[in-house]
């Protein structure tokens, strides 16, 4: 795999994010595979951001490990960034603002007037940006006519003389930058979407028909906010609520009244979520929630990523009522996942709790596949329309736990939803009925009943079971979601120094299929890496399966994992076993 | 038409409950409109008089404690069509639930909702409430209530309710009347129906309304929203001694769905899934 990674550091404000996303674009429409990531901190303007933006010829999963071409916009991104750079790596920076010293023997400088260049061009700073794309273009190989036309489809739409500038700016970067040393990787006609992991989860919300999203702001889930306050003009509705309570009891409401309904949150978000939760699970409403961890506990580090809430969300509420947790494993996978968990929450009559993290929700990926067409609506058991002249018994005792649901608005089945224990026509049991020998039996049918549409969901053979890659493998790391990502890549970089590792990770993690669980993990060398300080991934495998994963990497200062870093401590590992 | 809303489920209420006088109210003022019962949603939240919508034969969601609002705002979003009415009481709707109360008001959903007003914690076997008046012994003020009581009528129309009123379970006929035009009006009808509880509150009983309540006359102007503030606060000003009951603000202001780019295109429910090529060309715009 031949790769360029590229950091461009500087200031919020510094309009980084931007042109970081266009060079991903470019990159990605000129036949390569891209990943982004964004580090930044929770203040508006100043401070110290990076975005990394990696090209390569195969498909990634990682924003990489160290530095090719370092574009600093600043004295702190070289303070910071420089140590990051790899050896014979490339800095471009603005020799007017900004001075280097002690880079490491072989690092190639590049000083371009980045300012000059902008005010020149269009007297205006922020396109100092533009020119560096350029030079990076340069320096990576990619083909500036692409470029042209992205920056023309970005800006013209402000104006065109602004696209024109920037298309001068990058120009000039371009010129300036010369061809001494440039990355060669290869590439090919293929079409990618550049798609970060909330607009994929978004995108595949609309697809299934996802006609409602309730929010409150909070990082990092807000991206899904936007992207349906921003298509409203869809058919969809978009309603910031005055808090998550709010937000989620406003989709109970909207999913009780027929229309396929989500909200989403962070893990403080979440909290105050629970008691809705466990609504939706009583009365058995569809509902879907996105919880994008971020790290904790409290408010912890707004703007960086864990995975510390995987038991909180397998367990929050009070009370015991069947919920599936899925935790998609890239942003190619959030699309499909929103896309099935409606499915899945209106055959089951659950609720349905996406688990993301700020890295999977904040990523930025080149994906080739879309399914569109694959995607299938299926409505579970709804009834259409009376067929006796007696009360609907909504609740009515199945034997797979599942009842028919009725859509407000038909006459004959109206019910009353209870979040008090009820019988199967939802009348209530909780009040002279309680502790009667004939109601304490009807409680344990219909508990019993709800709880059965565990076993039903477990007949599904495909999804509540790891998946298995490299199978003759001598070692496997044991992943869920977002971790799954840079753990893949660190399986290349074993096996080029002859360490066979496989993978096993986990999408759907709740419910749990134990026996297949542990048919999968069974006689192996298992290292379980994830994002927390107790290993909860581990801990929800033992309690499902009795296997303890001893052997584990787990990361909770807030930063992504490198690939490098998962393969340096996997190495130690595998050495000492 | 239906000759009554009421369902075969008997109230958790006690003998003599204010609660039983406003589900009468309601039960008149829904046979009046004559609604489709399949076409109405009976949403409430939990206490007494949170159970109400076990006692009509609708559509109901008896939903969690204090979020009867956000519940109802769902259901109203996504289906125009149906008749959406919150019920709960006075803590349900102005204690736990007092933040979705202002910002259902400033929404200007249209929804109408009818708090039962009986100023203490019944089912929780009585204690203070946010309309528990200073100095009231509860089980959890024995020495007295010291804070002071929120006004649901000046707070829902400083917070942009467009129908507010104030009924009295006491006389049931009056209360239809104001529930039926709250439910009439389009926009978020509040209506403040102060229903006895004989068994927790031994201050504001039957009597006591009796000796203080009286009925806003044809010349009062509910449009005028000074005017409105200042009849408002009438408890205040007369230290309870006089409790004006009644239509005491009303607005025409344009609905949430009204105004939502979607909701104006029509009912949720009823609008498209997206087709195969509308996702494809919005793919295409990542690309």
């Amino acid at each position: 795999m031949s790769e360029v990674v590229i950091r461009v550091a500087g200031a919020n404000g510094d309009g980084i994010e931007s042109s970081g996303m266009l060079l991903l674009k470019i990159a990605a429409r000129s036949g390569r595979y891209v990943f982004g990531y964004r580090s930044y901190q929770s203040v508006i303007k100043g401070g110290h951001v990076w975005y990394q933006i990696r090209i390569a010829d195969e498909k990634l999963y990682s924003h990489g490990s160290d530095i090719d071409i370092l574009v600093a916009l600043n004295q702190d991104a070289i303070t910071y960034q420089l140590k990051h750079v790899k050896e014979g790596g490339i800095v471009i920076y603005d020799p007017s603002r900004t001075t280097i010293s002690g880079a490491p023997q072989g690092t190639k400088l590049i000083g371009i007037p980045l300012l000059d260049i902008a005010t020149k061009v269009s007297g205006d700073p922020i396109m100092r940006n533009t020119v560096a794309l350029g030079a990076v273009l340069r320096l990576a190989g990619i083909d500036i006519a692409v470029a042209d036309e992205l920056i023309n489809e970005t800006f013209s739409k402000k104006s065109q003389q602004i696209a024109d500038q920037n298309i001068k700016a990058a120009a000039e970067g371009y010129n300036f930058a010369g061809v001494e040393r440039t990355f060669n990787i290869k590439n090919d006609s293929r079409r990618r979407y550049v798609l970060d992991g909330n607009t994929a989860l978004s995108v595949g919300a609309y697809a299934a028909g996802c006609k409602f999203y309730a929010a409150y702001p909070m990082t990092p889930a807000s991206g899904i906010l936007h992207w349906f306050a921003s298509h409203e003009n869809l058919g969809v509705v978009f309603k910031q609520t005055e808090d998550e309570i709010t937000a989620i009891n406003a989709t109970i409401g909207a999913a009780s009244a027929g229309v396929r309904a989500m909200c989403g949150t962070s893990g403080g978000g979440f909290s105050l979520m629970v008691e809705g939760l466990g609504l939706a699970g009583m009365i058995e409403v569809p509902i879907v929630v996105v919880e994008a961890e971020r790290t904790g506990p409290s408010t912890g580090l707004p703007t960086k990523t864990e995975q510390a809430d995987l038991l909180f969300v397998n367990h929050a509420a009070q009370g015991e009522f069947p919920r599936i947790v899925v935790a998609p494993r890239s942003a190619e996978e959030s699309f499909k996942i929103a896309s099935e968990a409606f499915n899945l929450a209106e055959m089951y009559q659950c609720p349905v709790i996406i688990l993301s993290d700020l890295y999977m929700a904040e990523h930025i990926e080149g994906v080739e596949e879309i399914d569109a067409d694959g995607v299938k609506v299926e409505r579970g058991r709804v009834q259409a329309e009376a067929t006796n002249d007696g009360r609907f018994d909504r609740y009515k005792i199945t034997d797979d736990g599942i009842s028919p649901r009725s859509i407000p608005g038909t006459p004959g089945l109206e019910f009353v939803a209870a979040s008090d224990e009820h019988n199967e026509y939802g009348d209530l049991i909780s009040d002279v009925f309680a502790g009667i020998d004939e109601y304490v039996e009807k409680r344990k049918r219909m508990h019993e009943k709800r709880m059965r549409k565990i076993d039903t969901m477990l007949k599904n053979e495909d999804l509540f079971k790891p998946e298995l890659e490299g199978g003759q493998a001598d070692y496997f790391f044991v992943t869920f979601g977002s971790a799954t990502m840079p753990a893949k890549e660190a399986v290349k970089l074993l096996s080029n120094e002859g360490l066979r590792f496989g993978i096993i990770s986990f999408s759907y993690l709740l419910p749990i299929d134990a026996e297949k669980t542990l048919k999968i993990l069974n006689g192996k060398k298992l290292i379980d890496v994830e994002y927390n300080f107790t290993g909860q991934l581990a801990q929800h495998i033992k309690s499902a399966t009795g296997i303890n994963i001893e052997k584990r990497i787990l990361k909770y200062d807030g930063e992504a994992f490198t690939p490098k870093e998962i393969a340096e401590q996997a190495k130690l590992i595998a050495n000492g076993w | 038409m239906a000759t009554s809303y009421a369902s075969d489920i008997k109230p958790i209420w006690c003998p003599g409950c204010g609660d039983y006088g406003v589900h009468a109210a309601l039960n008149k003022a829904l046979i009046d409109l004559g609604i489709d019962k399949s076409k109405i949603m009976i949403v409430g939240g939990i206490g007494c008089s949170s159970a109400m919508p076990h006692t009509f034969s609708t559509y109901a969601i008896h939903g969690i404690h204090g979020r009867v609002l956000p519940i109802a705002m769902g259901v109203k979003l996504a289906n125009d069509e149906l008749t959406v009415i919150g019920v709960g009481g006075d803590g349900d709707g102005y204690g736990i639930g007092g933040n979705h109360f202002v910002h259902t008001a400033r929404r200007n959903l249209d929804i109408t909702y009818i708090v039962m007003d009986n100023q203490i914690y019944g089912l929780t076997t009585g204690q203070a409430s946010p309309t528990t008046l200073i100095g009231t012994k509860t089980k959890s003020t024995p020495f007295g209530d010291i804070e002071e009581p929120i006004n649901p009528i000046s707070v829902a129309i400083s917070a942009g309710a467009t129908y507010v009123a104030r009924g009295f379970s006491g006389d049931p006929m009056h209360l239809a009347e104001l529930i039926k035009n709250g439910i009439l009006h389009k926009g978020f009808a509040v209506i403040d129906a102060l229903s006895p509880c004989v068994t927790f509150n031994a201050l504001n009983t039957y009597d006591w309304f009796r000796q203080r309540v009286y009925k806003l006359d044809a010349s009062y102007k509910a449009e005028d929203k000074a005017n409105a503030l200042q009849k408002a606060i009438e408890t205040e000003t007369t230290n309870w001694q006089k409790i004006p009951l009644g239509l005491i603000y009303k607005e025409n202001r344009p609905t949430y769905n009204e105004l939502d780019i979607t909701l104006k295109q029509g009912s949720l429910i009823k609008q498209p899934l997206p087709t195969k090529d509308q996702v494809r060309s919005l793919l295409d715009g990542y690309a």
